[in-house]
């Protein structure tokens, strides 16, 4: 049936009887295309539907993290205290919406939470704060990242910090595992419109979010990209790291596909282009950012 | 026709030495690398510690700077311990992004070539889609890329520079006016001839070339890894 409305739809196009805008919803109705290779094609612009990294959780005191403002003896000067919770966990597993760390680790990310919003020393810094490289799930909470399909490989540009990700789909092995990368390593492959990816070798020094969430490097992050539609598709990262957590945990939130058009002036999206965006070379110093009473002490 | 047909002959094995996309275009794709001294100086330099003597990759070997700025480029050598912005891990700029010392792989499609590096995660996006610069002035650090086809050339066409980043080790500058064309032939499929021409008249008297061979990697499952330099001091706060 669908073959017999494609044929009726390409005799139109050749006839010139329907224009352009009919041509892209029947190639919506065609999704996905494939790649020469044969991969489901899912390449532009796409962006996280909710935003951020201020925390993985909705806000809750105690538990997993603050809204600046909200912490105890605080409050910022002229605004309302949130409401919690102002936003669903995207902690999509367990059911509780929370990371299930070990307790010296819930321990050691209450102690960076707690020192995140007066930090008197560098390790207090939200390492995105400095222009480092967020690991590759939490690089995913910030801008947008252009997806590019080659035989072989699905490319990550994402345009904050310029950081980018080579995911290739062949069978080869992980680099040695005494090598540890600020992206981690990633091996792809496609399981119908799912894009599964392994990601080993991460060195875990991004952290998660500002909250103070991080993982060991013996961390292993198993993502899931499951396109649904041309302009919709559902992420999913599980963190498996027995020596921080008491088990496996998912994280995960839907992407849309990015439209840019309208910032431009021809209001066409195929002609967005992602520019320059350096980020370390307009940082001021390290201790520029800490209380002063700390950078008086470290002069 | 006899004739053409013992041309066309003699020249089928030529053109079947170098790779070549879908479309018949040079395939530039793999992960390629510039062994040479040219980081530490374009020109020839002898030995110094740590430091190997190099040949020179700039055409006659001279770099002909305005006489201001020959001055400004012997004091950039003095100090250039200091002063170089390598020392600070900044985009390092085309085409030192080259022949830095690190891998970077090419992807190539009709509309676009990538060139992702090791150094930094530096990228560049050249596009070939007939598209201009857009409207300056713009100061990047990696300038903007435009590219097309010459014969089986690509040409690329960079303009919006700062005047931040140097050539070299050695001094060797320029200013905001800075453009750089680069033109990647493949040799055979495992060299590229990278050529470089260099204009920026604020600087020098005359457009320089600069000429050198980048090389594939050809080892089973060679990649990418990092090199995030800036980051370097930082680490030890993230363990």
């Amino acid at each position: 049936m669908r073959f017999t409305s494609k044929l009726f739809v390409s005799a139109l196009l050749s006839a010139g009887i329907i224009g352009s805008a009919a041509a892209a919803e029947a190639d919506k109705a065609a999704w996905p295309q494939h790649t020469p290779d044969g991969q489901p094609k899912v390449e532009g612009f796409w962006l996280t539907v909710v935003y951020g990294m201020g925390c993985l959780q909705n806000p809750r005191a105690g538990v997993g993290c603050l809204e600046e403002g909200e912490e105890p003896g605080r409050a910022a000067p002229g605004r309302p205290r949130p409401k919690p919770p102002n936003a669903a966990s995207r902690i999509i597993d367990p059911p509780d919406g929370e990371i299930p760390y070990q307790p010296w680790a819930r321990i050691k990310q209450q102690y960076y939470l707690s020192n995140y919003f007066e930090p008197t020393r560098p390790e207090f810094l939200d390492p995105q704060q400095l222009c480092l490289p967020l690991g590759p799930v939490r690089q995913l909470t910030w801008h947008d990242v252009h997806i590019l399909q080659y035989p072989g490989y699905v490319l990550f540009e994402h345009e904050g910090g310029h950081v980018f990700r080579i995911i290739p789909l062949d069978d080869r092995p992980h680099i040695g595992s005494g090598l540890k990368l600020w992206m981690g390593d990633s091996r792809g492959h496609w399981e119908g419109n799912t894009l599964v990816v392994d990601v080993a070798n991460n060195n875990s020094k991004g952290r998660l979010s500002r909250a103070g969430d991080f993982a060991s490097d013996k961390l292993r992050v198993t993502e899931r990209f499951q396109f649904l539609g041309a302009d919709h598709m559902k992420y999913a990262a599980t963190f498996d790291d027995p020596s921080t957590y008491t088990r496996p945990w998912t994280f995960g939130f839907d992407m849309k596909r990015a439209i840019f058009g309208a910032e431009n002036p021809t209001k066409d999206d195929a002609h967005y282009e992602q520019w320059e965006e350096a980020c370390y070379e307009g940082m001021k110093p390290v201790d520029y950012s800490l209380r002063p009473e700390r950078s008086e002490e470290s002069k | 026709m006899k004739r053409t047909i013992l041309s066309l002959a003699l020249a089928l094995p030529a053109l079947a030495q170098i790779p070549r996309t879908a479309d018949g275009k040079p395939d530039l794709s793999g992960i390629w690398q510039a062994f040479n001294t040219s980081n530490i100086d374009l020109q020839d330099h002898v030995a110094q510690k740590g430091a190997p003597a190099g040949q020179s990759v700039v055409e006659g070997n001279e770099i002909p700077y305005q006489t201001w700025a020959l001055a400004k480029k012997k004091d950039n050598y003095a100090n250039r311990a200091t002063l170089d912005p390598e020392n600070k891990c900044y985009l390092p700029g085309v085409p030192r992004v080259t022949y830095l010392g690190l891998p970077f792989q090419i992807f190539e499609r009709p509309d676009l070539v990538t060139i992702l590096y090791e150094h930094a995660h530096a990228n560049r996006f050249i596009y070939t889609n007939g598209s201009p610069h857009p409207k300056g002035p713009i100061d990047w650090w990696m300038g903007d890329s435009r590219g097309h086809w010459e014969g089986d050339t690509l040409v690329v066409d960079n303009v919006h520079f700062n005047d931040q980043t140097w050539f070299d080790h050695a001094g060797n500058f320029h200013s905001e006016d800075l453009h750089v064309v680069e033109r990647y032939s493949l040799l055979d499929a495992h060299h590229i001839n990278y050529a470089v021409t260099i204009e920026d008249p604020k600087v020098f008297t005359r457009p320089w070339n600069i000429n050198m061979v980048l090389y594939k990697h050809v080892e089973k499952n060679f990649q990418l890894l990092e090199y995030e330099c800036y980051a370097f001091d930082l680490e030890p706060y993230y363990p």
